[in-house]
């Protein structure tokens, strides 16, 4: 307000000086002359929104296109803002303003004071926070696989149907993708599509897919479906599944591989979330083909339901199923027996009996071999393998040392105690 | 301050208390009062421990359970687990299987042999008075030739005077170790076996398995310091009463060797019979028979062990009798009461628990008979 009113006065005092000039230099006749002067612009002629509308918008048709989006995107500033009634560029003291008209027993009087070289920096500073977009900040217990966007987060249970409550369950976003769809009268409308699951770490867990025109509705309409769609897994000693499987869905083929407990999700995220859903800790899966979510989504259950538990496998091949595990010293344990056994003379010569082969339904994977590193043929290689021989063997050698003395020391340190004082110096 | 301490000591029996005025001295008994005991009389045990009789009734008081003897260890060098493996196996292919776990599992339980203590090596081969001040310091000479036993490996010392002679067991060990390496033998002896205090802490916790494990790597079960840990270990076990640890390992065999042989099996007794193995007990009062001829009717006892050895092992309670495990377990009853009479130092607790074993034994052939009676089969 204050600087508008200075300028106009800068305004005003010219013309005026232009009709008192010659006046004064006459200096006879006091004729004076008054004409009104309009200053009138385009940035004074319309209101702050207005003009900040003309640069910001977009048009409907531009709009459509996704114009006026992205980085060259131009955002309304407020410009009073940082800005006070009485300071300004010209930094003035006007007592009953910007100062107390009495200070003391003093009468203030208008006067300037030295100029402030930081002031106009930080009105820069100012506008210049409103400009830039500020993402919503997440905790790493809440984000999701990226950032703060949706897919990876968790949404919580399914809401309660009637008095039946999902107790237990927890939700995971998979996917949260814009559609865009035709219809006859709207013409291009914009749809978002969810895919979520949902489990209870118990081996229940079903996944839905839900559309709608906001997100959130998207989001609880899958939530919701996906509730609605519970299968049930039975999971192999607590940790892992029953046996190595292949499945499919159109383009999408996943190798699936049971694991020893402590191995963790080796997967897709995605496959990750389903397994945490169901409450599968242990597996590998090599994704191969398209890896369009949503097919990867069903391949993976899929191929979860076609297993079969090890009573079945057994009763399927009339055998004997026996476990061998390193950590048991390889003690044969049978863990499902068919109701009647074969004999060897019953088996077929070409029956499939090797046990992965069997449950991959004779689907062999391809194992590439592996080709050493580069730099093992180059001669750096060997001066480095030579360099470090002498090496080889302190870490185990300090370790001894250090149950031994309680220290990385050896015999000779009592006998050349002066050796030991010198290097604690040093 | 001192009634506190006082208080503190009371509580705790394994601390002494010495009170005089004005100040109160409490001294924490810490170490353990076992005396361990050695296999150094006049008799050897060795030609008793190896007999086939005392060795299949030693194995079968072990009552190996395949779950315990195959479990896992921490000490296997797997960083990781390994996913398991899966195979198809007709009745024939499984039963092969089987037998070769069988004896993966007799190697596992094998019993560390019990032997007397060695006699020290005093063998003068030549005396060189010619050689006396040729040099300052001792020769020793290792016959390392490949494929001989460690035990006949020839390792003579030439002394400083010039005397040639055989090395002395601890020599022997150490140039063995050197030339011939074994896989976590130390060449010093490791902290848990030469610090009482780090010993007594691993025996408090109840890691016997550990103890003995190390020792019969580390140690010759010949010298005297193998027996002196062995024996505390066992008087700990024993008067803890934790045998259930020991069982289905190794150990088991020569703890049991051991209180027989120094006549101390009534813990042991006790245990079994409260824990309703009777069929153990008459084991138990064969393999005393054998090793001390000293129980009544032990001639019995050992005829019946033979007849237990043709029923399969039991690794719990039966919850069904039949018919031959009735007259069995009552032929068994009737040899333990006999035993009891003459041989028992704690009668009453014996006897006690004899009784409770009957009343179980009672209600099950009622049970037995009752339903023989319910299918109409009497």
């Amino acid at each position: 307000m204050c600087s508008k009113i200075l300028t106009l006065s800068n305004v005003l005092s010219r013309p005026m000086q232009l009709f008192f000039k010659p006046n004064a230099t006459s200096n006879l006749k006091p004729n004076i002359n008054v004409t009104s002067v309009a200053c009138v612009s385009f940035f004074n002629k319309l209101p702050a929104e207005k003009l900040w509308k003309s640069v910001t918008s977009v048009s409907n048709a531009g709009a459509k296109k996704g114009r006026g989006k992205g980085a060259g995107r131009i955002r309304i500033r407020d410009l009073n803002r940082g800005q006070v009634i009485g300071t300004g560029k010209v930094n003035m003291l006007w007592p009953g303003l910007s100062a107390p008209v009495i200070r003391g027993r003093e009468l203030l009087k208008q006067q300037k004071l030295p100029d402030d070289p930081e002031r106009m920096e930080k009105l820069i500073k100012i506008r210049d926070s409103m400009t830039k977009f500020r993402r919503l900040k997440l905790s790493s217990i809440e984000r999701g696989w990226s950032g703060s966007r949706m897919p990876g987060r968790s949404i919580g249970p399914p809401d309660p149907i009637g008095e039946d409550e999902f107790i237990g369950f927890d939700t995971k976003v998979l996917q949260l993708r814009s559609l865009l769809i035709m219809k006859g009268n709207l013409g291009r409308t914009r749809n978002y599509q969810a895919m979520v699951v949902t489990g209870n770490g118990q081996g229940l867990a079903g996944f839905g897919l839900g559309k709608a025109k906001e997100a959130p509705a998207a989001l609880r309409k899958a939530k919701n479906r996906a509730g609605q769609k519970l299968m049930h897994f039975e999971i192999y000693n607590g940790h892992t599944i029953f046996h190595d499987f292949f499945t499919a869905f159109g383009k999408t083929k996943i190798f699936v591989q049971k694991k020893n407990e402590g191995y963790g999700l080796k997967c897709h995220r995605a496959i990750r979330e389903i397994c945490q859903a169901i409450g599968i800790k242990d597996i590998r899966a090599k994704l191969e083909g398209s890896n369009n979510l949503q097919h990867i989504v069903k391949a993976f259950f899929i191929g979860l339901l076609q297993q079969r538990t090890h009573k079945q496998l057994a009763e399927e091949k009339k055998l004997h199923l026996v476990e061998y595990r390193a950590e048991n010293e390889y003690y044969p344990k049978v863990v499902a027996s068919p109701t009647e056994v074969r004999t060897k003379d019953q088996i077929p010569r070409d029956e499939t009996l090797h046990f992965v082969q069997y449950v991959m339904n004779d689907k062999v994977i391809l194992r590439k071999k592996k080709f050493p590193p580069f730099y093992e043929k180059m001669p750096h290689y060997k001066i480095y393998l030579k360099k470090y021989e002498k090496y080889r063997n302190h870490e185990k050698i300090r370790q001894m040392l250090k149950v031994e003395y309680g220290d990385v020391k050896s015999f000779l340190n009592e006998r050349f105690p002066e050796e030991k004082v010198e290097q604690s110096e040093t | 301050m001192s009634l506190l301490l006082q208080k503190i000591a009371t509580k705790h029996v394994k601390t002494l208390i010495i009170k005089y005025e004005p100040c109160v001295l409490v001294i924490s008994n810490r170490k353990l009062n076992i005396v361990p005991s050695f296999y150094d009389g006049e008799q050897d045990p060795a030609p008793k421990f190896f007999t086939p009789n005392v060795q299949n009734l030693l194995k079968r008081l072990t009552r190996p359970d395949f779950t315990k003897v195959f479990r896992k260890r921490n000490n296997q060098g797997l960083h990781a687990l390994k996913t398991p493996k899966y195979k198809f196996l007709t009745k024939e292919e499984l039963e092969l299987e089987i037998a070769k776990a069988n004896e993966k599992a007799d190697v596992l339980l094998q019993i560390p042999p019990v032997l007397k203590i060695h006699k020290p090596i005093d063998e003068v081969l030549s005396r060189d008075p010619a050689l006396i001040g040729y040099d300052t310091s001792k020769y020793l000479f290792t016959d390392i030739t490949f494929g001989i036993a460690n035990e006949e490996r020839i390792i003579i010392e030439r002394d400083t005077d010039g005397t040639l002679r055989s090395c002395d067991h601890d020599i022997r060990k150490k140039l063995n170790q050197v030339y011939f390496p074994i896989t976590g033998r130390k060449i010093r002896e490791p902290h848990m076996f030469s610090d009482e205090e780090k010993f007594h802490n691993l025996l408090d916790r109840g890691e016997y398995e550990f103890v003995l494990d190390r020792a019969c790597i580390q140690y010759e079960p010949d010298e005297p310091i193998f027996q002196k840990i062995t024996s505390i270990t066992y008087q700990h076990v024993d008067n803890n009463k934790c045998y259930n640890t020991l069982r289905s390992t190794r150990h088991f065999g020569s703890m049991t060797f051991y209180l027989t042989w120094h006549q101390s099996i009534d813990n042991l007794m006790l245990e079994i019979i409260q824990s309703g193995f009777i069929r153990e007990a008459v084991l138990l009062a064969a393999l005393r028979h054998d090793v001390h001829n000293d129980v009544r009717e032990g001639t019995a006892a050992q005829s019946l062990a033979q007849e237990i050895f043709t029923t399969p092992l039991l690794l719990s309670k039966l919850e069904r009798l039949t018919e031959e495990d009735i007259q069995l377990d009552s032929k068994c009853i009737q040899c333990i009461e006999k035993y009891i009479v003459s041989n028992s130092t704690i009668k009453s607790q014996h006897e006690l628990a004899l009784q409770g074993f009957k009343e179980d034994f009672q209600h099950l052939s009622e049970l037995r008979k009752g339903l023989e009676k319910a299918h109409g089969n009497v």
